[in-house]
């Protein structure tokens, strides 16, 4: 009886009522698809914002007495201490070996340019060599052949041209912002002379150009982009540190950090035997930097911080976005659907005067629209969750560049949700039907 | 009393109408003003159980305006209306909801059966608004009223007199006590009209009170009494061979 007056309502209005299947569908595939970016992004990009640079910065002990002088931070010993490139193997070593990427060991060199002045004076044009791996082998005790360097750890330096190779020496990268600077293109010949201030002007002439080949343009958006990146062997050779790094990167897999690993950032001593176990154990980066402390006895290692904090505020403020739009898309509909039903109302306000007349109660008359809305929710909401499916399987692929697998929560949710959005339609509609006096529609008055 | 005589004109008096001083319905100062339009005014009468009343006055006198207030579709702008002896016109509309259901059969003139339900589906959606649909026993009535072989069709495939009829067992699904009915015979032929008052007669005899709006005399006729209704007032309540 009832199926029958629904079923007839459907058969009478099938227009209407596909139109309203479609405006939840596609507010469904939307969705769908939102929400699968919201879970997704999550993943997604802390995967790509891992491959940006490396978690943990290790660098010699003594770099981290900072000394602040009239506000300027001076330490007396920077750049004098260095840790040993033989040491790198150590930090793969450690018990969470197996998080461990990627290590890049760098050593900052201040050179000149021979045959170019900086704009200001005739001065020579004074910069920055960085000599580290780009993929270069560290011989660990389980993998002789282990293989590290920058294409690992900085997957974030776009290059433009080739990656140097670690066994060419003389191949460096340039700086983008340097290579407008000085005009210098890929394939170009640079000679570095080494900038010692302890040298006199006699001496540095008498020093020998050393000659590199531009291999690749980089852009990192950092300090990189005014210097010239080459093998660490050619940072050594040039300044005479032979064996020593000035800095480690190391990119390490991390699980984010609990109550347990804060107190432990905060001083590891006051933690129990049985919670430093835990913690000891637990990829957190403070027990990883912890471990490569214990394995370098002259080194600190830090976690960088600013990267870790600013990915999740990205990632939530884009998710705050995309439930934004979800709520927007889910309204309208709701919108769409409440123009529907209300024709639908004033154009059954016979029947329904009628059914009152009967003696139906007000709620037996909504249970009619509200099971309409729950078939149109419930078919739009399916309609809508495969093509949303479709759709954020190709925005994962473009965006992404893997498809948005679609999570098994999304789709009970996406069905409720859709389902909710055509009852809230058809809300405000019904409340016509209670002021709907039967009298008046049964004698068309 | 004068019904006496007015029942023993017709068929139906052999069966002894179930009658008794118990009213039903009893209306006082009742009154219904649309605007500057008097449709009621301050009218008085009762109807006792088991009466046959038909409801007569000329067009626009306010008659179906009666009945409406009298089935608790509509409410008197002012009076009091005791149905069973209970105070019911200022009740709130799913209060009056409930009254509608248990205890009044409607019997419209212009029939009201919904289009795409079936004749038996149309009776059983009293059923289905009172307590649960029962299409054996829908049929019975179909069967009751001599429409049992028709109960799959549709209203439009019915003629207006069968039309009437189910509406007539859609109103006495429910057993409801009291029947109004208004001009329930005015879109039937003669034939159709006989068949529909014999129906009522019928009902009246098994113990229903039943309230007929007409404009036909020989139907007031059959009925136990008149009240005779003229711009708003009730005029008489008694017999009138009007
Ligand atoms: N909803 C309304 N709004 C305004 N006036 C109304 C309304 N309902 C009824 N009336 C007026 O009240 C008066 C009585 O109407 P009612 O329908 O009760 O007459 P009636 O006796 O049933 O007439 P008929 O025999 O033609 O059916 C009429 O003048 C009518 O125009
Ligand atoms: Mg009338």
């Amino acid at each position: 009886m009832f199926l029958t007056i629904i079923s007839e309502s459907f058969k009478q209005n099938m227009r209407r009522k596909l139109l309203a299947i479609i405006t939840v569908g596609l507010a469904a595939a939307l969705v769908t698809t939102l929400l699968s970016l919201v879970v997704g992004v999550g993943d997604k990009m802390a995967g790509e914002m891992k491959s940006y640079g490396s978690n943990i910065r290790v660098v010699p002990r003594s770099d981290t007495i900072n000394l602040n002088v009239g506000g300027v931070e001076y330490n007396p010993l920077e750049g004098r201490d260095y840790l040993e490139e033989d040491q790198l193997s150590t930090i793969k070593e450690i018990f969470w070996s197996n998080n461990i990427v990627g290590i890049t060991p760098f050593l900052k060199v201040p050179v000149f340019l021979e045959g170019a002045t900086s704009h200001q004076s005739n001065a020579p044009y004074k910069l920055n060599f960085i000599g580290t791996y780009f993929d270069h082998v560290i011989p660990i005790e389980a993998d002789a052949s282990y293989r590290s360097g920058a294409k690992i750890t900085h997957k974030y330096w776009r290059i433009k041209g080739a990656w140097p190779l670690d066994d060419k020496t003389d191949q460096v990268l340039i700086g983008e912002a340097l290579a407008r600077a000085i005009k210098a293109n890929i394939g170009d010949k640079l000679a570095l002379i080494i900038d010692n201030p302890s040298l006199s002007s006699a001496e540095k002439q008498k020093n020998a150009a050393t000659l590199v080949t531009v291999s690749g343009i980089v852009s990192t958006g950092e300090a990189e982009d005014d210097a010239i990146i080459g093998s660490l062997a050619m940072a050594q050779q040039l300044s005479g540190l032979q064996g020593k790094v000035q800095s480690i990167s190391v990119s390490a897999l991390t699980i984010p950090e609990n109550e347990l690993s804060m107190k432990a950032l905060k001083d590891e001593d006051s933690l129990s035997p049985k919670e430093y176990d835990t913690w000891y154990c637990s990829a957190f980066v403070s027990a990883i930097v912890h471990q490569i402390e214990e394995a370098m006895p002259n080194a600190s290692a830090k976690a960088v911080w600013q990267v870790t904090s600013g990915e999740g505020a990205v990632i939530q403020k884009l998710q705050t976005l995309l439930l934004v739009i979800t709520c927007a898309a889910f309204i309208s509909a709701s919108l769409g659907i409440s123009s529907l039903m209300n024709t639908t109302i004033m154009e059954r306000a016979k029947e329904i005067g009628l059914l009152k007349a009967l003696g139906a109660s007000n709620w037996k008359v909504y249970s009619i629209f509200w099971s309409e809305a729950l078939i149109i929710g419930a078919v739009g909401g399916l309609l809508g969750l495969l093509l949303g499916a479709g759709m954020a399987y190709e925005v994962g692929r473009m965006a992404f560049s893997s498809p948005l697998i679609l999570e098994p929560i999304i789709l009970p949710l996406v069905v409720v949700l859709s389902i909710l959005t055509a009852l809230i339609g058809v809300i405000l509609p019904t409340r016509a039907i209670a002021s709907l006096q039967p009298v008046e529609v049964l004698y068309g008055r | 009393m004068l019904e006496v005589a007015v029942q023993a004109q017709t068929s139906a008096a052999q069966t002894a109408p179930v009658q008794s001083d118990q009213k039903v319905i009893e209306v006082q100062g009742l009154c219904r003003y649309f605007g500057s339009v008097k449709a009621l005014d301050n009218a008085d009468f009762s109807i006792s159980k088991g009466e046959f009343v038909a409801i007569m006055g000329p067009s626009g006198s306010g008659k179906t305006t009666l009945l409406n207030i009298l089935s608790c579709l509509d409410s008197p702008t002012a009076g009091q209306y005791y149905l069973d002896g209970v105070e019911v016109s200022q009740l709130e509309e799913q209060k009056r909801a409930v009254i509608r259901r248990e205890k009044i059969g409607l019997v419209f003139q212009q029939f009201h059966l919904i289009p795409y339900l079936s004749a038996v589906e149309n009776v059983m959606l009293a059923q289905h608004y009172h307590s649960v649909p029962d299409k054996a026993e829908a049929l019975q009535m179909l069967e009751t009223i001599g429409l049992g072989d028709r109960a799959t069709h549709l209203p439009s495939q019915l003629s207006g007199g069968e039309q009437q009829r189910v509406c007539i067992a859609r109103a006495l699904i429910n057993d409801c006590a009291i029947i109004l009915a208004d001009e329930p015979t005015g879109n039937l032929d003669e034939e159709n009209e006989r068949l529909v008052i014999s129906l009522l007669k019928e009902l009246n005899a098994q113990g229903r009170t039943i309230a007929m709006v007409t404009h036909n005399p020989e139907l007031g006729m059959v009925a136990d009494r008149i009240i005779k209704v003229r711009y708003g007032h009730i005029e008489s309540e008694g017999l009138d061979d009007a």
